[in-house]
């Protein structure tokens, strides 16, 4: 990582003219957070070694002159994007037992200190798309159209490949600039639907297309599109999208119908920072399909990452990502990938820690946040900001209302977790907690006026009862559906 | 430790809806505190928890959003657009909502309408594509309701008090 590029004195915490005993000092105060001895946590390894780095250069006053001559000319650079964090209490009431605390970190995009004359992104764009035989008729027609009208929304600046694969791939458009529309459009018409599907050859071949032309100014996406479920290749697709990631490219995953293995898309996605998502009909592909690509293109930071470094004593739980598109995602391993920033709306997470009991009041610091991510229209790679998060512990806090914002968002996320306990529950053969889970879960949407869910909750329990078994439909239904209650319009539209 | 009213689920402190069984515990005693609120207005517990929905030739409207301090008097023209003002589409609404974080809180240009009959105010959503909540419930579009003194209102998320003067 090239450190002339970053703020080194962000890092530690003091301003640029701070004096070598400040930086000591400063030094000291956030090793002590940090340090792998004293600080159990996966983020806070991570950012030590950031401290540490950053600690080498400005505690030595020969290369700190150096590091400051080379950083004259990051000295005016705007602001790209800032985090906004809001806690779900301001103020902690001291305790002798742990509690929770959550926290919406907003990423907002600075749209004005980026502006390149209304130019939206432009993509490195390849669709991966499944032909296998299940996908014969009104499916694969769908696709196809699809696929047509992304190549008729693209232009000449952006690159498309198309990947079709059953039991094989073949790259039926290899990746070039979108100039001969009319050509590829019947390229595109030429798909069959035959054979098996086996995810990690059309992955593969995918992924390598989308190689061919990777560029950090532009948005480098696989899209898979599948309706099956791929046998004994999982972990192999998820290696190679965690190797794609890392080279820069997210993969977006949807599944068609009712086989598809929608915990392995959830991770494939996640893993990369893009989204999943379940379509029940084939009507609703080409609106998916016109959809990511369509907010691919008001992309304005590329390859989000996000680090957590809770305090020694505190404990990250979990972290669900609202904005953009709703999305569970694995807090390990660290950076955590959050994909795309839009130019027109900002990317937010909710994050739910453990505090420890709390008897000394006072502020004190709980964690420290960071999101790196590449500006597009700037050609700013690796920008980062950094956002040190404290609160006030006090014996007798004032009671509060909690933030809107984390009660909205937290409300609907018990929904969608109460639909996977419930999975959870049947996945262990316990068929009674499942039922209850799955009422419990019909009342809540029911008082949450989402009646069409909970009718499908009732079933569904009832189905549970009697037979031991969830349906496809039903499972899938209900996950993404109270999913989807995450998700907001984009601003701007109606 | 917070003992759900519910399923009896001890969660831990901070929590706002029981782990177990999707309770609210948070927003329930911020439904309480309204509530209290509510009865307060309208005399002792018992009698009347809802305010009244007449509203007289003479009657004004005044509208308290959360977050902001200042009530906001509405005019007694007899439709009132909510929504937020929109330069490119040439939108303006009667109370523009963009001043108080419309577009953050997902509120449409043209969201809601505030119509005034004989002797009562009627709400209706006009389609809007984050719906309107009165009360907790949401409108079916374009079905007026009835509104009553002290009910809250819910344009997306942005959500404000309704008072009849």
């Amino acid at each position: 990582m090239d450190e002339v590029s970053r703020n080194l004195y962000a890092i530690l915490g003091v301003p640029p003219e701070a004096t070598q005993d400040d930086i000591r000092e400063a030094y000291r105060i956030v090793a002590r957070r940090f340090h792998p001895d004293a600080n159990p946590n996966e983020g806070a390894d991570l950012l030590f070694r950031d401290i540490a780095t950053s600690y080498e250069i400005l505690g030595n006053p020969l290369e700190r002159a150096r590091y400051d001559r080379s950083r004259q000319k990051f000295k005016d650079e705007p602001q790209y994007f800032s985090l906004r964090v809001t806690p779900s209490k301001r103020v902690l009431g001291t305790l002798d037992e742990p509690q929770v605390l959550y926290l919406l970190l907003e990423v907002v995009p600075m749209r004005r200190n980026a502006h390149k004359k209304g130019r939206e992104a432009r993509l490195n764009l390849t669709l991966v798309l499944d032909h296998s035989t299940s996908m014969k008729g009104p499916r694969l027609d769908k696709v196809k159209f699809a696929a047509q009208q992304i190549i008729e929304q693209l232009t000449a600046e952006d690159i498309l490949s198309v990947v079709s694969f059953s039991d094989r791939a073949e790259v039926l458009i290899p990746a070039e600039p979108v100039t001969d529309k009319v050509t590829l459009s019947a390229m595109v018409s030429m798909m069959r639907a035959e054979g098996g599907t086996e995810i990690l050859h059309g992955l593969s071949a995918g992924v390598q297309q989308c190689e061919t032309h990777l560029a950090p100014r532009l948005v480098n996406h696989v899209i898979l599109l599948t309706d099956g479920r791929t046998f004994g290749d999982e972990e192999q697709c998820l290696a190679l999208a965690e190797e794609a990631s890392q080279k820069g490219i997210s993969i977006s995953a949807m599944g068609i119908g009712e086989e598809w293995n929608d915990e392995f898309l959830d991770t494939l996605a996640s893993r990369t920072g893009g989204t999943s998502a379940y379509i029940n009909s084939p009507s609703a592909v080409v609106r998916f399909l016109n959809d990511r690509v369509r907010s691919l293109g008001r992309s304005f930071a590329e390859r989000l990452q996000l680090s957590i470094a809770p305090d020694a004593d505190v404990v990250l739980e979990s972290v669900f990502k609202l904005l953009p598109s709703p999305q569970p995602i694995d807090i390990h391993p660290q950076p955590i990938p959050i994909g795309t920033l839009q130019h027109n709306r900002s990317a937010s997470v909710l994050i739910q820690l453990q505090m420890p009991p709390s008897t000394k009041t006072g502020f004190r610091t709980m964690a420290r946040l960071d999101v790196t991510g590449d500006i597009l229209a700037a050609e700013r790679m690796g920008y980062k900001v950094l956002s040190d998060i404290s609160l006030e512990i006090s014996e007798s806090p004032a009671s509060e209302e909690p933030p809107l914002a984390i009660l909205d968002a937290l409300g609907k996320l018990t929904l969608y977790r109460m639909q996977q306990k419930a999975e959870a529950a049947l996945l262990e053969g316990n068929v009674g907690e499942a039922t209850r889970r799955l009422e419990n879960l019909a009342t809540r949407l029911l008082a949450a006026g989402q009646e069409d869910l909970a009718q499908m909750a009732i079933v569904e329990a009832r189905r549970v009862a009697s037979t031991n078994m969830l349906s496809e439909e039903g499972r899938k239904t209900l996950k993404f559906g109270t999913r989807a209650l995450l998700a907001l319009p984009e601003p701007g539209e109606e | 430790m917070k003992t759900c009213p519910y399923c009896a689920h001890d969660n831990r402190e901070g929590v706002f809806f029981c782990e177990e069984c999707g309770q609210p515990l948070v927003g329930d005693q911020a439904l309480a505190t309204s509530q209290l609120a509510r009865e307060e207005r309208n005399g002792p517990r018992g009698q009347m928890t809802w305010g009244t929905a007449r509203f007289g030739r003479e009657s004004s409207i005044v509208v308290h959003i959360r977050n902001y301090a200042e009530p906001v008097t509405l005019t007694s023209k007899d439709q009132i657009l909510l929504g937020r003002a929109d330069q490119q589409s040439n939108v303006v609404p009667d109370v523009d909502m963009a001043p108080y974080g419309a577009v953050e809180n997902g509120v449409s240009r043209r969201h809601a309408m505030i119509r005034r009959g004989e002797d009562t105010l009627t709400l209706i959503d006009l389609g809007s594509t984050n719906g309107t909540h009165l009360n907790g419930q949401r409108l079916i579009p374009h079905q007026p309701r009835v509104l009553r003194d002290g009910d809250e209102i819910r344009l997306g998320k942005l959500v404000f008090h309704i008072f009849f003067k």
